[in-house]
C-alpha cells in the first residue's frame, strides 16, 4: 500500500516541502528515543567495568569484550546461587516451550470446536472466554495458588506451564475462532459427507489451513510466557524460576560493587529470544494478523 | 441411483418457519429442479436431504428407507456445492479420492475410481494440482468429481453454476445434463436460473417461502403455470397479466379486455375458443360478470397474417416502445389498461405510434383468479 501511495505525482510547492522535512524530523527523533536505551545497553554490555566508570554513558566501548557476557551467562550471583543466569534461560525454556505448545494446540481446537462445530450455548461459552482475555493478571493470583496447592504442583515448573496455558487459552482460542469463523462452512459441510469425523476433519482438513494463525498465535504466546514477570515471581519456588525473575534478583543483588555490564548482558540474554524470534516470523506475525480483514 | 420421498417435511429455526410441509417424490433416475428466490428455503431443503440439518417435522426417505436419523455419510448421497468446497490444501486427485479414502477404501482402487472420472470429466492433466491453481470451470469439474467417484444413490447440486460466466455456464449446463443422461443417476439440483431449470430438469418444483408452488415436468410449468406467482417466475419476459371480465356475447363466453386503439381505451370483446380446454370453459361458466386475470405470454401476441390458427383473435392495439433482440422484437402495445409486451418477427415489427393489429392465442392463455392468483 505504501508503495502505491508512493508512486503518486508529489506537489512540489515550497510549503510541502517544509511539511515533509519537518515529519521526516519528527520521525527521526522519535526513532533515536526509542533506540537509545538500546544503544546504552548493548554498547555497555561490552565494556569493562572500567571504562564504564571513566567514559561516557553512550560511547561505544573501546575495546569490546565478552567478559560480561560470560558472567552473566554461567557466573554471576543469584542471590548465593554463582551459576549465573544460564539454569534459569532453560528454566524458562522448560516453561514456554510446552506452555506454547499446549495452549496453541488447545486454543486451535476450542477454535475449531466454536466455529465449525457448533454446539448448544457455543456463543456463551466463548463470551465467557472472551471475558478471560480481559481479566488482570492480579486477579487470577490467588485463585491460582489455590489451585496450585490443591493440585500438588505449587512452585513447580509443570504448576507454572498449568498457569500459563490456562491464562492463555482466553488468547489462544480467541485468535484461531476469528480465523476460522472466515473458512467457509461448505468445507466441513463438505468432509462430512466424504465420511470425515471431527477429528479427521481437524487434522486433515483446517490444521493444513492454518499456520498463519498458528504463527500469531506462537509468537504471541512465546512472548507472553517467556516476558512474564509476575507469575513466575508467584508461583516458581527458587531453582525453578523464569529468567526474568532471576535477572531481577541478579540487578538486585546488593553485594559487592554494580556490575552494569554484567546487569546489561544479562538484560540482554534474557530478551534475546523473543528478539530471534521476531526478526524470523514477525512477518507472519503482521500478515497473519491482518488476513481476513481484507478479504473479509 | 434410487428414489427419493420428502414427506411433509418442516423446518423451523427458532420460530421461524423456513419449509412449511414440502411433499416431493421422485422416481429413479429423475433430474429434480428446485427453483425459487433467493432466500425460499432451497439450501435448506438441500441440507435436510444430506443430513447436515436436522428436519423439525415429516419423514425423508431414500429408496424407501427413512433417512431422518442416519448420518450424512451413511446415506449414500454426494453433494456439489455452490462455492465448490474443495479442500485447498490438497491436490486435485487427493480431493477427488478423500471420500474413498475415508471410507477405508484400498490405495490401489482408489486411485483407479480418480483417474475414471478424471477421465469422465477430462480433468485428468490437473490430477497433481492444488484448487488454487485450477479456473473456474475446472474447479467445478473436480467438485462433480468428487461427487461422482462414489457412485451414490442420489446427487445434491446447490447452484453448482452460479459461480461461472455466463459462456461457461451453458457449456456445465450442457455437461450435466449429458452426464445425467450417461448415469442415469438421481439428482436434486438448486438453482435460480430459470433457463437451468427449464433445460435441466425433468420435474421442476417452484418455491416460494417454503411452499412448493408448483411441481410438474417442465414444459407443463410454462403452459400450465399453477398460479400467477410461477407463471411470473417462469419465462422471458413475463408473462403478461391482463385484468379482464368474464362475459357471454351472442351464446359465447368470452373476455372483455381493455384496449388502445387510435388513441382511445375501449373494451373489446375476446370470444374464447369454444374447444379450449374442457375444464377451463367448465369452471369459466361460474364466473360470468367476474373479474379475472388473463395470462397470456409475449410468444402468444404476434402479428395478424391473412389466416389465423384456431383459437387466436385479433385485436387492434397501439404501439409504443419497440426492444429488437435479433431473433424477435418485443413491442409494447396498449392492451388490459396497460404495456403488455408481443413478440414478433422483426420482419412484420409495426411502427412505434401507429395502431396495428395483433392475433392474441387465447388458446394458450392462463386464466388466473385475481384474489388468489390461482389457475382457474
Ligand atoms: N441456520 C439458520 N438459522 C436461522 N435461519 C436460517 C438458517 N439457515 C437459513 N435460514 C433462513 O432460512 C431461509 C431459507 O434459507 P436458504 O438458505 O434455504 O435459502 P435459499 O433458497 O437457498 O436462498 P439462496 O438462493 O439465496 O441460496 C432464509 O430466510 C434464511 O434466513
Ligand atoms: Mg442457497
Amino acid at each position: 500500500m505504501s508503495s502505491s501511495l508512493s508512486a503518486l505525482p508529489r506537489t512540489h510547492t515550497p510549503g510541502a516541502r517544509a511539511l515533509r522535512i519537518g515529519l521526516y524530523l519528527m520521525l527521526a527523533l522519535f526513532a533515536l528515543y526509542y533506540i537509545t536505551p538500546l544503544l546504552v545497553l548493548v554498547a555497555t554490555a561490552f565494556k569493562t567495568p572500567d571504562e564504564i566508570r571513566t567514559g561516557s554513558l553512550l560511547s561505544l566501548p573501546l575495546a569490546p569484550t565478552l567478559d560480561a557476557w560470560r558472567t552473566a551467562w554461567n557466573q554471576a550471583c543469584i542471590g548465593a546461587d554463582c551459576r549465573g543466569l544460564a539454569p534459569y534461560f532453560w528454566n524458562s525454556v522448560a516453561i514456554a516451550v510446552p506452555g506454547v505448545l499446549l495452549s496453541t494446540a488447545l486454543g486451535a481446537l476450542n477454535g475449531f470446536a466454536l466455529t465449525k462445530f457448533r454446539f448448544r450455548g457455543a456463543n456463551v461459552v466463548f463470551g465467557l472466554m472472551l471475558f478471560g482475555s480481559f481479566l488482570p493478571f492480579q486477579l487470577v493470583l490467588l485463585p491460582m495458588a489455590q489451585t496450585l496447592g490443591f493440585l500438588g504442583m505449587a512452585g513447580t515448573t509443570q504448576g507454572l506451564v498449568l498457569v500459563h496455558v490456562v491464562y492463555g487459552l482466553a488468547f489462544t482460542t480467541l485468535f484461531f475462532r476469528n480465523y476460522y469463523v472466515s473458512l467457509p462452512d461448505e468445507l466441513v459441510k463438505a468432509a462430512i459427507i466424504d465420511g470425515a469425523g471431527f477429528v479427521q476433519i481437524f487434522t486433515r482438513i483446517i490444521l493444513p489451513m492454518s499456520p498463519p494463525i498458528i504463527v500469531v498465535t506462537v509468537i504471541w504466546q512465546f512472548t507472553q510466557i517467556w516476558n512474564d514477570f509476575l507469575f513466575g515471581a508467584s508461583f516458581a519456588a527458587g531453582g525453578a524460576q523464569p529468567i526474568t525473575v532471576a535477572l531481577n534478583n541478579l540487578v538486585n543483588t546488593t553485594t559487592g560493587v554494580k556490575q552494569y555490564n554484567v546487569d546489561m548482558a544479562g538484560a540482554l540474554i534474557a530478551g534475546l529470544p523473543t528478539l530471534i524470534v521476531y526478526v524470523l516470523a514477525g512477518r507472519y506475525f503482521i500478515r497473519g494478523l491482518t488476513a481476513g480483514s481484507v478479504k473479509g | 441411483m434410487a428414489t427419493l420421498t420428502i414427506d411433509r417435511v418442516r423446518k423451523r429455526y427458532h420460530h421461524q418457519e423456513v419449509l412449511k410441509g414440502i411433499d416431493l417424490d421422485l422416481n429413479d433416475g429423475e433430474f429434480l429442479v428446485l427453483l425459487g428466490p433467493s432466500g425460499c428455503g432451497k439450501s435448506t431443503l438441500l441440507n435436510l436431504i444430506a443430513g447436515l440439518d436436522e428436519i423439525t417435522d415429516g419423514e425423508i426417505r431414500i429408496d424407501g428407507r427413512v433417512v431422518n436419523g442416519v448420518h450424512p455419510k451413511d446415506r449414500d448421497i454426494a453433494m456439489v456445492f455452490q462455492s465448490y468446497a474443495l479442500y485447498p490444501t490438497m491436490s486435485v486427485a487427493r480431493n477427488i479420492g478423500f471420500g474413498l479414502e475415508m471410507r477405508k477404501v484400498p490405495k490401489a482402487e482408489r486411485e483407479a475410481a480418480v483417474r475414471k472420472v478424471a477421465a469422465l470429466l477430462q480433468i485428468e492433466h490437473l490430477l497433481e494440482r492444488k484448487p488454487a491453481q485450477l479456473s473456474g470451470g475446472q474447479r467445478q469439474r473436480v467438485a462433480m468429481g468428487r461427487a461422482l467417484v462414489r457412485d451414490p444413490k442420489v446427487f445434491l447440486f446447490d447452484e453448482p453454476l452460479s459461480n461461472l460466466d455466463a459462456r461457461l455456464r451453458i457449456d456445465m449446463r450442457t455437461e450435466i445434463k449429458k452426464l445425467h443422461q450417461r448415469l442415469g443417476s438421481t439428482i436434486v439440483y438448486v438453482t435460480h436460473d430459470q433457463i437451468e431449470a427449464m433445460t435441466l430438469a425433468t420435474r421442476i418444483a417452484i418455491m416460494k417461502e417454503g411452499v412448493v408452488q408448483q411441481f410438474a415436468p417442465p414444459q407443463e410449468i410454462y403452459e400450465r403455470p399453477a398460479n400467477m406467482y410461477v407463471a411470473g417466475f417462469v419465462g422471458s419476459p413475463p408473462m403478461n397479466f391482463l385484468p379482464a371480465v368474464v362475459a357471454v356475447e351472442k351464446d359465447r363466453l368470452g373476455l372483455f379486455v381493455k384496449c388502445e386503439a387510435h388513441g382511445a381505451w375501449s373494451d373489446v370483446f375476446l370470444p374464447l375458443p369454444p374447444q379450449v380446454p374442457v375444464q377451463l370453459g367448465n369452471g369459466l361458466a361460474e364466473h360470468v360478470g367476474r373479474e379475472v386475470v388473463l395470462g397470456l405470454r409475449p410468444e402468444h401476441i404476434t402479428r395478424a397474417g391473412s389466416d389465423l390458427a384456431s383459437g387466436q383473435v385479433v385485436v387492434e392495439a397501439s404501439v409504443g416502445v419497440l426492444e429488437p433482440t435479433g431473433a424477435d422484437t418485443l413491442a409494447y402495445i396498449g392492451l388490459g389498461g396497460q404495456d403488455t409486451v408481443a413478440r414478433v418477427k422483426p420482419a412484420d415489427a409495426p411502427r412505434t405510434g401507429e395502431t396495428a393489429s395483433f392475433a392474441l392465442d387465447l388458446g394458450s392463455a392462463s386464466l388466473f383468479e385475481p384474489k388468489s392468483g390461482a389457475r382457474i
